[in-house]
């Protein structure tokens, strides 16, 4: 075995040494600084620059230019819309400041660990940017009253509460199951509303906020599963059928409680048939993502085109930019030219 | 107006569409892989019978309906009546005659959204593409029944398509001005300063876009009335043009939208930049306002040479030559400036410099770029160019306006505005007779230029009357191309766009050569120009043009274009230094956004964004468009714009600048592997190449491995 010199000493220090969330583990253990130039798992780093060139903020979004099309919708038409958003911002509050950090304590790398955090501060980014659509639309008024229909409706508090009970449990993969779902499942009934505003021209700058942070769930979602999947294959067969079992149960409460909760909001507008749809076809891609076969069977998912094509995450749209910025643009990476580029 | 409308029940939030859903169905692979085209064609039936159709008023016959929408204010009378009436009835005859059908949803949709008329409440169409084709032509005639009949059959061919103001607006009583886009000068004073934000308010209203030259405000920090530090320098004036900006659209229909271009040797430049950053503070985050840079061949010069550059207070430059800093060439001056220790200055690297817009670039698209001393030195005018506009197409000479302090003026400066209109290049070239096409092209865009009056802003009016500048662009170059079975960017696709060009300069030329000769004048200053002494000829006299491959002169020779001979260009300078052209400027090629779709071009003489391309605006929502000319059998030929590259297309833009007057819109596109390195050098290969401006920089993300929605024909490289 032909090592670099240095190898031995990587290892002796990994071994040797824990990282800071560890602590409460063992207080005496020697702490170790991150390493990015020692990468164990390069999902972590791909993942990171991903996440890193995606940032964004809900300032760069010109929603202003939605207040026209807002004040032409009917009351029923902005209560749902405040109400889906507000269920969105309890969903994206919950992942901020438990869902995500609770995964620090269970990475299996100490990039992962960083990685966590930069996606629970994005995740109070999207909390923070549905406050940004309702300050630049409406008024305190009706901002004070959706959050009140939040704090006093009880099945978007046993939505959050059933995957809460799960992140102060005991097991990582349990936890990761429930992000996962969460990210995955529960918040796409509310993209819905926004991505059928789009196709049909009622909110276009709120719809381009609203792909932002869909890009950043796909990557988000997606992450948490590789995650779950690396996890799970340290477990026994039985522990693994434990696990399945567990996550086929909890995808189904939640679908249940999904189709009561959005039911109440949609139903009135004749858009819940669709909307079930829609979760469905998202609750196979979060199975999807956990290495899941599908629960629901392919006829059951087959969503809106215009829908699905709405969704892509890809920045491939060509948007007019007079009316808006659009959801394509990222943080390039730097780099100096050099004397041959100039040898003019 | 008979009485029998079905009234469409109410479309609430909980309507789905089912065009849409047809639509939609072109970003999705069918079940063997293959695009679904055809389930575009079924949504333009479902939109137009199931929305279109009901909500259109029928009227008994020709007459009732025109005077029933004059007597309404709907139409402008006079135009009309400016013909015999038997001559518009046979018109419009021929006009539905024609067999006019919408290719593409997006057509039909953009049309019938953004153009047609409609009654005032917004409920129901008064006006057919055809209604719209023919209002526009006799408007633009002004009375000449050949005209009128020549740009019917042009518009309805799709060979000629006027920009998006004169379409939407002309021949409508409640209207916007025709013209498409204004430049706007500001001086270092707060008079010009308050007059250019009244002026863009004004020009809002009325049309397109405006840009504003921001070079000659003096920086940050320069004294006031001797008083140093005091200037607040450019920011704030971008934060009070936006603002104005979001306040002022036309009647609605399209949002006000403006652009700021400044030198890249003003000391405010990054200032400027920083102002597109995406953490930026809000007191100087600029959303919706574009930016433009103008970089000298100087910066380039000091870049390779690895050396700073210097910023010059633009204050200090007014007072030791008399001369604003937008007028005078920073190259040729640039060492003078640098040893006169009178003119402050700050120094950064340049390199560094290039590598900061790339990165704005990245960030935001912005700024556009234009080649300072590339377009002067192909500017037949006398003056010096020191900005484009919105679209970076236009290139004009301008003069500076004095104010009183009242902000009336006390000499009337000259300013700049332009009125487009584009050839569909597969439709000219299908027709064999691309002088008669670009002749009636040039004669209505010149009507456009003289039935325009802009009272509000004087400098803009007496600009328009001196130069009657057009812009003559083109479209559907790829689309054209990948129908001959040619590829964009190939050696065959580059001497294809070089002849198409050369040709079509010609024939613009000779068609504005006759208009002098018919009316006996020439543009203001035509004497001082490169056209009055020929030496803007010399480039066709001198040599020979004609097409280096076999398959381009075949092209040709199948459509049965003529090539315009050495002989020709000759005797069309002999006629121009004897008569004078009439339009100070002919041609500038814009992107083609709108009118494209209706026309079913690929936008200007740009690759494909994509196949099927994801199309978002305020108006319409999301909706997909396939490449014109596309089907199933001949996709090789669609390569998009980020697998085709950036050197391809600077080549192909390199070929049509050469002939152009003005400057064409150059968009360049980049996947997101790229890095600021490789934006830098693309801008070293624009200049090095003759590229007059860079547009917008695109990025394209694709979907990390494991995201992607499941069979998007979008999210195929």
């Amino acid at each position: 075995m032909s090592l670099s010199p240095e190898a031995p000493v990587a290892e002796h220090l990994l071994r040797d040494s824990v990282t800071p969330p560890s602590y409460r583990i063992d207080p005496a253990a020697r702490l170790r600084p991150i390493n990015w130039n020692r990468v164990t798992d390069e999902k972590d780093l791909e993942v990171w620059n991903r996440l890193t060139a995606n940032f964004w903020l809900p300032e760069k979004v010109p929603l202003s230019n939605d207040i026209p099309a807002w004040q032409r919708m009917s009351q029923e038409e902005r209560t749902l819309t405040m109400r889906v958003f507000t269920g969105l911002t309890m969903l994206d509050t919950v992942q901020a400041t438990v869902g995500e950090i609770s995964q620090i304590q269970d990475a299996r790398t100490e990039h992962e660990e960083a990685v966590y955090t930069n996606i629970a501060f994005m995740q109070a980014v999207h909390a923070r940017s549905y406050s940004s659509v309702f300050s630049t639309l409406t008024s305190t008024r009706e901002i004070d009253e959706a959050y009140a229909w939040a704090v006093g409706n009880d099945q978007l508090q046993e939505r959050c509460k059933k995957v809460l009970h799960h992140y102060y449990g005991d097991d990582p993969l349990k936890r990761k199951v429930a992000s996962t779902l969460l990210s995955s499942l529960l918040l796409y009934a509310g993209f819905y509303l926004p991505l059928h505003f789009s196709v049909h021209a009622t909110l276009t700058n709120t719809a381009d906020m609203i792909r932002l942070i869909l890009r950043d769930k796909a990557v988000h979602g997606y992450y948490s599963g590789y995650k779950f999947q690396r996890g799970l294959e340290t477990r026994s067969r039985e522990e693994q059928e434990e696990i399945r079992v567990f996550t086929y149960e909890l995808l189904e409460e939640l679908y249940e409680l999904e189709l009561d909760y959005s039911g109440a909001l949609y139903e009135p507008l004749g858009l819940m048939e669709d909307v079930a749809v829609f979760v469905r076809y998202n609750a196979n891609k979060a199975l999807m993502n956990l290495g899941y076969p599908a629960r629901f069977p392919a006829e059951e998912t087959e969503v809106n085109p215009e829908i699905l094509a709405a969704l892509s995450p890809g920045a491939d749209e060509n948007h007019d930019f007079f009316s808006g910025s659009g959801s394509s643009y990222v943080i390039g990476k730097g780099e100096d030219t050099t004397d041959s580029d100039w040898a003019f | 107006m008979t009485t029998d409308i079905m009234e469409p029940t109410t479309d609430g939030i909980g309507a789905r569409k089912d065009y849409h859903a047809l639509n939609a169905q072109l970003n999705l692979f069918a079940a063997d892989g293959s695009i679904q085209l055809g389930k575009d064609h079924e949504a333009v039936e479902a939109y137009l019978a199931g929305h279109v159709e009901p909500r259109m008023i029928r009227f008994d016959d020709l007459e009732a309906k025109i005077d029933y929408l004059i007597a309404n204010e709907y139409y402008e009378e006079a135009p009309i009546r400016a013909y015999p009436w038997a001559f518009v009835k046979e018109l419009y005859r021929s006009a539905y005659a024609h067999g006019y059908r919408f290719s593409t949803f997006l057509g039909a949709f953009k049309f019938h959204a953004g153009y047609s008329l409609k009654t005032f409440d917004g409920d129901h169409y008064l006006e057919t593409f055809e209604d719209r084709v023919v209002s526009t032509a006799l408007f633009l005639g002004r009375g000449d029944e050949e005209l009128a009949g020549r740009l019917v059959q042009e518009m309805l061919s799709g060979r000629f398509q006027p920009a998006t103001p004169t379409f939407l607006n002309a021949g409508k009583t409640q209207r916007g001005e025709l013209v498409s886009c204004f430049l706007l000068r500001i001086e270092d004073n707060l008079e010009s300063i308050g007059r250019s934000v009244n002026s863009a308010l004004q020009l809002s209203k009325r049309g397109g876009g405006v840009a504003l030259l921001l070079t000659n405000l003096r920086e940050q920090g320069a004294p006031i009335k001797k008083i140093e530090n005091q200037a607040s320098g450019v920011v704030p004036v971008m934060k009070i043009l936006e603002d104005s900006f979001s306040y002022a659209n036309q009647l609605g229909a399209r949002q006000g939208a403006g652009a700021a271009y400044l030198h890249v040797h003003h000391p405010d430049i990054l200032a400027f930049l920083d102002t597109k950053r995406e953490n930026a503070d809000e007191k100087i985050r600029i959303k919706t306002l574009s930016l433009g840079v103008v970089i000298p061949d100087v910066t380039f010069e000091l870049a390779k040479r690895g050396e700073d550059m210097h910023l010059f207070s633009p204050y200090d430059v007014q007072r030791e030559y008399g001369t604003a800093l937008s007028d005078l060439s920073v190259t040729e001056h640039y060492d003078e400036m640098v040893a006169n220790p009178r003119i402050g200055k700050k120094t950064l690297s340049a390199r560094a410099f290039f590598r900061t817009i790339a990165e704005l670039q990245f960030e935001s698209g912005y700024p556009y770029v234009m080649f300072e001393d590339t377009v002067n030195a192909a500017n037949p005018l006398k003056g010096w160019i020191n900005m484009s506009n919105l679209c970076s197409e236009i290139l004009q000479v301008n003069t500076a306006s004095d104010y009183d302090n009242a902000i009336g003026y006390q000499q009337v400066g000259r300013d700049i505005s332009c009125n487009l209109g584009s050839l569909n290049i597969a439709a000219a070239m299908a027709s064999g007779d691309l002088a008669s096409t670009v002749d009636t092209a040039v004669r209505g865009l010149t009507s456009v230029s003289e039935l325009s009056d802009i009272d509000a802003v004087p400098s803009i009016a007496h600009g328009n009357e001196l130069s009657h500048a057009i812009g003559l662009g083109q479209m559907n170059l790829h689309g054209y191309l990948a129908s001959q079975r040619i590829h964009y960017g190939s050696e065959e696709g580059v001497d294809f766009t070089n002849m198409y060009f050369y040709t079509v300069t010609y024939h613009a030329l000779r068609a504005s050569n006759r208009i002098s000769i018919h009316r006996g004048q020439a543009f203001g200053d035509f004497e001082n120009s490169s056209y009055a002494d020929g030496s803007y000829f010399e480039k066709y006299t001198e040599r020979v043009w004609e097409p280096a491959t076999a398959r381009v002169r075949e092209v040709f020779r199948e459509a049965g274009v003529d090539i315009p001979t050495r002989q020709d260009w000759q005797e069309l300078s002999e006629s121009v230094q004897k008569h004078g052209i009439y339009n100070a400027y002919l041609q500038a090629v814009p992107p083609t956004g709108s009118i494209s779709y209706i026309n079913n071009a690929t936008a200007s003489i740009h690759p494909i964004a994509s196949k099927i391309e994801i199309r978002k605006e305020g108006k319409l929502g999301r909706v997909y468009f396939p490449a014109p000319h596309m089907d199933n059998e001949n996709l090789e030929f669609f390569k998009d714009s980020y697998e085709i590259g950036y050197e391809k297309i600077i080549d192909t833009y390199a070929a049509a600048t050469q002939h152009v007057d003005q400057g064409l819109s150059c968009t360049l596109f980049f996947r997101d592997t790229a890095t600021t390195r490789d934006i830098n050098k693309a801008q070293i290969h624009a200049w090095r190449q003759g590229i007059k401006t860079l547009y917008y920089i695109r990025l394209r993300q694709m979907a990390l491995t494991g995201t992607e929605v499941e069979n998007c024909v979008s999210c195929e490289l």
